[in-house]
């Protein structure tokens, strides 16, 4: 249980670190966090499920815009925010992306592609609600009578969701759900042939994903307090993906590491001119020949999912 | 009406009518052999009672109820069992994860019982868990528990596997091949299984095997499909003796027709 025994100091060191390090780091790391989010819910659906999404900086974008305005406008509290947001979010995929469901694999990806790109479209052309490509500036937010207004506090609030987010996975990976939606990725009449309904169970593993998305979304929102609809197109939708490839397929760790990977890595040469892109890129490469289990795949077996 | 009937059932892929006119029924407490040569059209039928091959024309009917239509996992919960020729795998799997997920349809508890692990869930889980090792108890592969499904031997897979779809407690179940790759030993042990699904249980088994002696002994009735046809539906002893039987599995006509 060499997973169990690191869990304690590496919590410690978590709730330490803000105090140690200076305000970019500390943003750094709550980015990276929220990134881990999306790419656990991503876990559930591709890892668990097998469906391949590229639309996802989608879900994470209306998370974003659905948080921001809410609280903006004074119609709910922050955390209330989140949670609307959310479930607007996975009620917006679920109808968006239910014929989408029909599909396999490559077919699904390039529907969910199509809807990421609309979704970014809608955000730049619907003025009035999002401020186009203007833009729209968000005040810190309040939690309980509390202004978040320093770094730490967001820092805080990022990992205490993540941690329950994680656990949340964990759950769901190793009961129904979960046994369901491994059950479907490697074999539907199996799985149909034990009464397991494949549309419902695909429909939950691609909520459960937006869900994720959107909360990590609202979160972001407030990060940056200042949303565009440029920040929310494919390349997001792909870097989200790649979290999980690169973190291992199905693990318990790997998203967490994916986003690791994604969000530290490129800052790590940041000094350098034309570095991050290039050492990033080989780093993937790399990364994908030595560990075709993914970063995961060097930790123990207790870290895994299934 | 009791029972599962099947009548004049068709299943056409493009060109190919795979199966033909098909019709029999099996009863509660009997199992009925379906042989014949290779492409005789007999996984057809049988992914047709399962809902994975949508048939062309005719009815599948449970003690009166169509199940023709229906799709896979409503056919599952009317208590159509099914056993694949080979396993299918589910890559990280244990012999326990597999009985686990048998129990599909026995467990209640909502998302978000299973999200935060609430006790309805953890109750849940744990009765399925205990039922999961009573039935690989039975199957004496306690001790395969937390291997990994891909590690164990294939007779031992095939066993689980049966064990998976016993968890949802079948009123039928449909058996493809089930002794196909098995030694002696494991083949006698999964005949004294079926035997006593259908004695005990009393289960109806629609079985589809090319081990002859095995039919012979196990079988209370037996339908020999040939070219998507039924051309024989008699005791074990009578059609195992039919000549056109014989002559279909040696591929020839017979010599006085
Ligand atoms: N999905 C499919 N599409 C097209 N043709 C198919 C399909 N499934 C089966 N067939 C064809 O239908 C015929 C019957 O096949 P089936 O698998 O039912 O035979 P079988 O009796 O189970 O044979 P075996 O003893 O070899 O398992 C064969 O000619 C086969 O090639
Ligand atoms: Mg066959």
């Amino acid at each position: 249980m060499t997973g169990r025994r690191l869990l304690l100091p590496l919590a410690a060191a978590l709730l330490a670190l803000p105090w140690g390090v200076g305000g970019y780091v500390t943003y750094l790391l709550t980015l990276t966090f929220i990134y881990a989010l999306v790419a656990i819910g991503m876990n559930l659906l591709t890892g668990l499920a097998g469906q391949i999404s590229l639309g996802h900086a989608a879900f994470f974008a209306i998370g974003a815009y659905a948080t921001g305005l809410l609280t903006q406008r004074g119609l709910l509290p922050f955390p209330l925010a989140l949670l609307a947001a959310a479930l607007l979010s996975t009620g917006i995929g679920a109808l968006a992306a239910l014929p989408a469901l029909r599909l396999r694999n490559l077919y699904l990806a390039i529907a969910t592609l199509g809807f990421g790109t609309v979704v970014q479209k809608a955000l730049f052309e619907w003025r009035g609600l999002t401020g186009g490509g203007a833009g729209l500036e968000l005040a810190p937010p309040h939690i309980a009578g509390l202004v978040l207004n320093n770094g730490r506090a967001l820092y805080y609030v990022a990992l205490a969701v993540l941690a329950l987010g994680l656990w949340c996975a964990g759950n769901v990976a190793r009961m129904r759900t979960g046994r369901a939606m491994l059950m479907l990725r490697d074999s539907e009449i199996a799985a149909g042939t034990l009464g397991i309904g494949i549309a419902r169970f695909r429909v939950a593993a691609f909520a459960l994903s937006t869900f994720y998305a959107a909360i990590a979304g609202g979160l972001y929102a407030y990060l940056v307090r200042y949303i565009n609809p440029e920040s929310f197109g494919l390349g997001l939708s792909i870097s989200f993906l790649g979290m999980v490839v690169v973190g291992g397929l199905g693990s318990r760790a790997g998203p967490v590491l994916g986003a690791v990977f994604f969000v530290l890595l490129p800052e790590a040469f940041r000094g350098i001119k034309d570095a991050p892109g290039l050492v990033f890129g080989l780093a993937l490469v790399l990364a994908m020949i030595f560990l075709p289990r993914g970063l995961a795949g060097i930790a123990p077996r207790s870290w895994r999912l299934t | 009406m009791s029972g599962l009937a099947i009548t004049r059932l068709t299943v056409r892929f493009g060109g190919l009518t795979a199966v033909r006119d098909v019709g029999f029924t099996a009863a509660p407490g009997r199992i009925l052999g379906l042989i014949g040569p290779n492409g005789a059209g007999k996984s057809t039928l049988l992914n047709c009672i399962s809902g994975i091959t949508r048939p062309s024309a005719g009815s599948i009917r449970l003690d009166g109820t169509e199940l023709a239509g229906l799709s896979m996992h409503r056919i599952a919960a009317r208590g159509i069992g099914r056993v694949f020729q080979h396993p299918e795998l589910v890559a990280g799997f244990t012999a326990l994860d597999t009985l686990r997920a048998g129990c599909h349809r026995d467990l209640h508890y909502g998302l978000l019982a299973e999200l935060f692990a609430l006790p309805a869930a953890r109750r849940q889980e744990a009765a399925a868990r205990h039922r999961a090792l009573a039935a690989l108890d039975a199957i004496g592969l306690a001790a395969d528990a937390d291997r990994d499904m891909a590690l164990l031997p294939y007779g031992h897979r095939k066993l689980v596997d049966l064990a998976r779809s016993l968890m949802a407690a079948p009123r039928f179940l449909l058996l493809d091949e089930p002794v196909a790759g098995l030694n002696d030993a494991e083949i006698d042990r999964l005949a004294d299984m079926l035997r006593e699904l259908r004695d005990v249980r009393g289960l109806g088994i629609v079985l589809v095997e090319h081990n002859m002696a095995l039919v012979a002994r196990l079988c209370d009735e037996v339908v020999v499909l040939d070219a998507g046809r039924v051309i024989a539906h008699d005791v074990p002893q009578a059609v195992l003796r039919d000549r056109a039987v014989m002559a279909a599995y040696l591929g020839e006509a017979p010599a006085d027709a």
